[in-house]
């Protein structure tokens, strides 16, 4: 029937020859029997067709005919699959949820993957768009760009169509528009959004050659200038200075890059024009701020952009050793990079939620199994009432259809309820959350997991009854071997997926007990960003610099005097909150290194008071003083890790070193290590610069209070010290600590959470199914428990064994669970923190759990059967 | 002559009955019909092809094509399992209406 269906659908071209054949056969024959009959073969004809009638009327009956007979055989299927289903109700209803929670999950899940990993980037072509990369043996791979080596790269470059960079630091104040209000800026070469492929919903991008010009987000132009169309050509005040809007990116647009890059700024308001137009200054190759895109020439191979870029690199190497010693260029697609760090989780995610659909596959097929067995004799009399084979596999595999199109419905049902409800709760680190949602990819997955559900546990039965013959007893011993195998394949990825979340659980727990190197508990931090009398004046010593510093001693001074204050201090930039500056430096007393050889650490500038308020320990020496300002000696305080790598043998402290300014600066401390980058990446070599010495001093001070108060309290307090000093300085990004380090293991924490909710739950499915097989075969043996019982068997060894036969099976689950665990474990090695993927207690741990639980599910079953009377079992059947 | 009014499900057992024998095609089935009724019933192929289509797809008939005997390639219909048990019981049944109806419009 399916397949007469399938003929109408998609082979009606054949059907239709077929029937022109057929029809002009039955003329010629007509009419040639006519012929036979004595006529004339004109009149033969003519008589053969006023017989046959219209020639288009009898293809049109017999059209309607093929059709109407497949969907009458399938309305009739279905309504017995209806029919039927009614008639159990409550396994209806358990078949349908179960499949539903399978079905839901894995469309919810597969919207993720979908929108964050397989959807193509929202840009024309984007496998053509590719970022680039400076290499270095000791600094790392994926290292931002000097602007100088950039614009060598553009300028020697043929694979590419357009090459643009982004500066992600530019920060704005802007004015005029109310509240001063900080805006974080991107400057982009001219290229940038042409190379992107953006069309700006207003305007224009800019001119290579313009200055003092700005394109807008969609968002910033609605939240500050009101949606006005007139904006575009009008000038606006960012940092006290006039900038002519030229244009107002498209609404969804979005910048799709991957959570490290960018300094961890994870959104841009303004961009601006970045220039390089012309060969940089030479100290530009020293410098590294710019990210940097390609996009390839239609029909150029990424390998051959890759041996050109090598080729640029040897030229640059030798050109300029001490900038570019060692220093290679890496070309790597945006929509790899993009997502490179969440791709593992995510398909993990996905086998995961996988699993727990074939487990509910596995119950439902038994299910029907059991159904199949109390349905044989309804099945043998429509086979002796002349229904074949064929037929009644259709009507079986329908019922199946049927199951799986009600459970696939709620299914999706669910999953469009879930995943905006599961996009505000995803990590903010995960990469194109916007592009998550139920598309015509997603009802393709959904539809093909329906049809494959549907056919797997709708073949189980199938396949089942075509080795049982109807016999006395109405079960064969080969119907129960699929009920164990099946019971022995839920059982064993259950244990897979348990092992998983065992595992993610427990490098989750060793990821937040790493002692940060600082304390999290009673801390407030806030950002100021400092209008432009401040930031212009960025070199050491000048009136600028002070200014910072006066502005930081007043706001001192009146967050001392809020009630609850402990101890404050400024730094530029909070731990586990992105990357640091970085500087080579050189200290005293040794042999200069080789050219482009450095020693290069991270530094961080803070004020006084800092490594009190966020409780670094100082290990040795001193922490900062007030006094160590522009005019007393220039000092600086080492972590634990550059003292080690740097003076294995020897105190550090009175020490001296200088960097790039010449200025001798002493160590005056050693302080302990913090994990700046995550909890999850050990500290490396850092330095500490009081606020007034910085050389080049980064305009965004971040106050870090403690409080022997809820620290959230003391925001508005801080807000109106902050005006007091300045109104004119914004402030943002209030967080309290524990909040920053929480957010920091948002991913992991979010994975951990959603496989031990999957495993959960196949834990759960695969207990019913084992709690369900035993009661169907302890319901089977009823009569022989009762006999064994009636001669002499005592309950106790009728309970051994039936659980003894729940145990060998989950026994056999569990070894093969294993098995698969030791197998796939190094898969998911990348994602695992301070745990090995073969954890001895883990899997100890789950495997106990699982056998547990099925000797529970086989228990109650079990204590039924020893606990039935004898007599009324034997009277049973 | 005028087509009589075919009983409903008349039809269907003719052909059943036409094709009981042997493999045969539209035209000799229509032949076949027209001779066992005494030619009470000419089947029109308007009629003829819709119910071989309907039977088939019902699973009482498979087709096949081959060869006429004047050489024609045309299409071969035959009874299925199904569509002989089905002829069995279509008869036995039409046997039982008809003495029925016989016996009832005998009675006075």
């Amino acid at each position: 029937m399916l397949r007469a269906l399938f003929q109408t659908l998609f082979r009606k071209k054949r059907a239709e020859q077929e029937l022109d054949d057929e029809l002009a056969a039955y003329l010629e024959q007509t009419t040639a029997e006519n012929v036979r009959r004595g006529m004339s073969p004109e009149a033969a004809l003519q008589k053969a067709r006023r017989d046959f009638g219209g020639m288009e009327q009898v293809k049109e009956n017999v059209r309607a005919v093929r059709v109407g007979v497949s969907l009458d055989i399938l309305m009739q299927d279905v309504r017995y699959a209806i029919r039927s289903l009614r008639k159990n109700p409550s396994f209806a209803a358990i078949a349908i949820l179960t499949l539903a929670f399978g079905i839901g999950a894995n469309t919810t899940i597969f919207s993720v993957v979908n929108g964050v990993l397989l959807k193509p980037l929202p840009y024309p072509n984007p496998d053509r768009l590719i970022t680039l990369w400076e290499t270095h043996p000791t600094f790392g791979q994926l290292l931002s760009v000097a602007p100088a080596n950039f614009y060598d790269w553009r300028a020697q470059s043929t694979s590419f169509e357009k090459m643009a960079a982004l500066d992600p630091y530019p920060d704005f104040i802007l004015t005029g528009t109310g509240e001063p209000r900080r805006l974080a800026g991107a400057a982009v070469t001219a290229d940038f959004f042409p190379l992107l492929g953006v069309k700006m919903a207003l305007g224009r991008s800019f001119w290579a050659t313009e200055d003092h010009v700005v394109v807008l987000t969609h968002s910033t132009w609605e939240r500050y200038f009101g949606n006005r169309t007139t904006i575009v050509g009008s000038e606006v005040r960012l940092n006290d200075a006039a900038y002519t809007v030229v244009g107002v990116l498209p609404r969804d647009f979005s910048l799709v890059n991957n959570a490290s890059d960018f300094q961890a700024r994870t959104r841009f308001d303004v961009w601006t024009n970045l220039g390089l137009t012309s060969p940089p200054a030479a100290w530009q190759r020293a410098t590294h701020p710019l990210y940097a895109y390609g996009r390839l020439k239609p029909g150029v191979p990424l390998e051959q952009a890759r041996a050109e870029l090598d080729r640029i690199a040897d030229d640059l190497r030798r050109l300029y050793p001490d900038d570019n010693k060692d220093k290679g260029i890496i070309p790597v697609p945006l929509e790899e990079h993009a997502v490179a760090h969440v791709r593992t989780a995510l398909f993990t995610l996905l086998a995961a939620v996988v699993m727990v659909l074939l487990i509910a596959c596995a119950n439902i097929a038994n299910l029907l199994l059991t159904r199949a067995a109390a349905r044989q004799k309804e099945m043998a009399l429509r086979a002796a009432l002349g229904a074949s084979q064929k037929r009644l596999a259709q009507q079986l595999l329908t019922e199946s259809a049927v199951l799986a199109v009600l459970g696939s419905g709620l299914g999706l049902a669910l999953a469009l309820w879930s995943v905006p409800a599961l996009v505000r709760h995803l990590p903010a680190d995960l990469p194109r959350i916007s592009e998550i949602l139920v598309d015509g990819r997603v009802l393709a997955f959904t539809t093909l997991m329906t049809l494959a559900t549907g056919i797997l546990f709708g073949l189980v039965p199938l396949v089942q009854s075509r080795g049982v013959r109807l016999n006395a007893r109405g079960v064969s011993s080969g119907q129960s071997r699929m009920r164990s195998a099946l019971i022995v394949g839920q059982i064993s990825i259950a244990l897979v997926l348990l092992a998983g979340a065992g595992l993610m659980t427990k490098s989750l727990r060793a990821l937040l007990q790493v002692s940060p190197g600082f304390e999290t508990a009673h801390i407030l931090t806030a950002r100021f960003s400092l209008p432009p009398r401040y930031a212009n004046g960025n070199r050491f010593g000048t009136a600028a610099h002070r200014e910072i510093s006066a502005f930081q001693r007043e706001l001192g001074d009146r967050v001392r005097n809020i009630p609850g204050v402990q101890s404050f201090g400024f730094a530029s930039h909070l731990p586990l909150a992105g990357t640091n500056n970085n500087w080579s430096f050189f200290i005293e007393g040794r042999p200069p290194n080789p050219p482009g050889v450095f020693d290069s650490t991270d530094y961080r500038p803070v004020t006084a008071g800092y490594f009190e308020a966020i409780g670094i320990p100082v290990k040795r020496g001193r922490s900062f003083e007030a006094r160590d300002d522009e005019d007393h000696p220039l000092v600086v305080i080492v972590n634990e890790t550059m003292a080690r790598q740097f003076w294995p043998n020897e105190n550090p402290v009175g020490k001296r070193l200088r960097f790039g300014d010449q200025n001798w600066r002493m160590i005056v401390g050693i302080v302990g290590d913090v994990h700046h980058e995550g909890l999850g990446i050990a500290p490396a070599p850092e330095m500490y610069i009081p606020w007034g010495q910085v050389p080049n001093v980064e305009v965004r001070p971040i106050v870090v209070v403690r409080s022997i108060i809820d620290p959230a309290s003391l925001t508005s307090a801080l807000r109106k010290a902050v005006a007091e000093v300045d109104p004119e300085v914004p402030m943002d990004q209030i967080a309290t600590m524990d909040q920053l380090v929480s957010g920091s293991v948002g991913e992991s924490r979010f994975r951990s959470t959603a496989i031990s909710l999957f495993a959960l739950l196949a834990l759960f499915v695969a207990s019913i199914g084992l709690y369900g097989v035993m009661s169907h075969l302890v319901s089977q043996r009823t009569r022989e428990f009762g006999i064994r019982m009636a001669v002499g068997a005592t309950r106790g060894a009728v309970l051994r064994q039936v659980l003894g036969q729940g145990a060998k099976l989950a026994a056999i689950g569990v070894v093969s669970g294993l098995t698969i665990t030791a197998l796939l474990g190094r898969l998911i090695a990348s994602l695992l923190y301070g745990v090995k993927p073969l954890d001895a207690t883990t899997l100890a741990g789950v495997s106990i759990l699982l056998a547990a639980v099925a000797l529970l599910a086989s228990y109650i079953p079990a204590r039924r059967a020893a606990n039935a009377d004898p007599m009324n079992s034997l009277r049973y059947e | 002559m005028p087509e009589p009014e075919l009983l409903q499900g008349t039809l269907d057992l003719l052909i059943l009955k036409s094709l009981a024998l042997d493999k045969m095609h539209g035209m000799g089935i229509s032949r076949r019909i027209s001779q066992i009724t005494d030619g009470a019933f000419e089947v029109k192929a308007g009629s003829l092809f819709p119910a071989l289509y309907r039977m088939e797809q019902a699973g009482w008939l498979s087709s096949e094509w081959g060869e006429s005997d004047t050489k024609r390639r045309s299409k071969f219909y035959k009874l299925t399992r199904t569509g002989r048990g089905r002829f069995q019981a279509e008869s036995q049944r039409w046997e039982r209406i008809s003495l029925a109806m016989a016996s009832a419009l005998r009675a006075t």
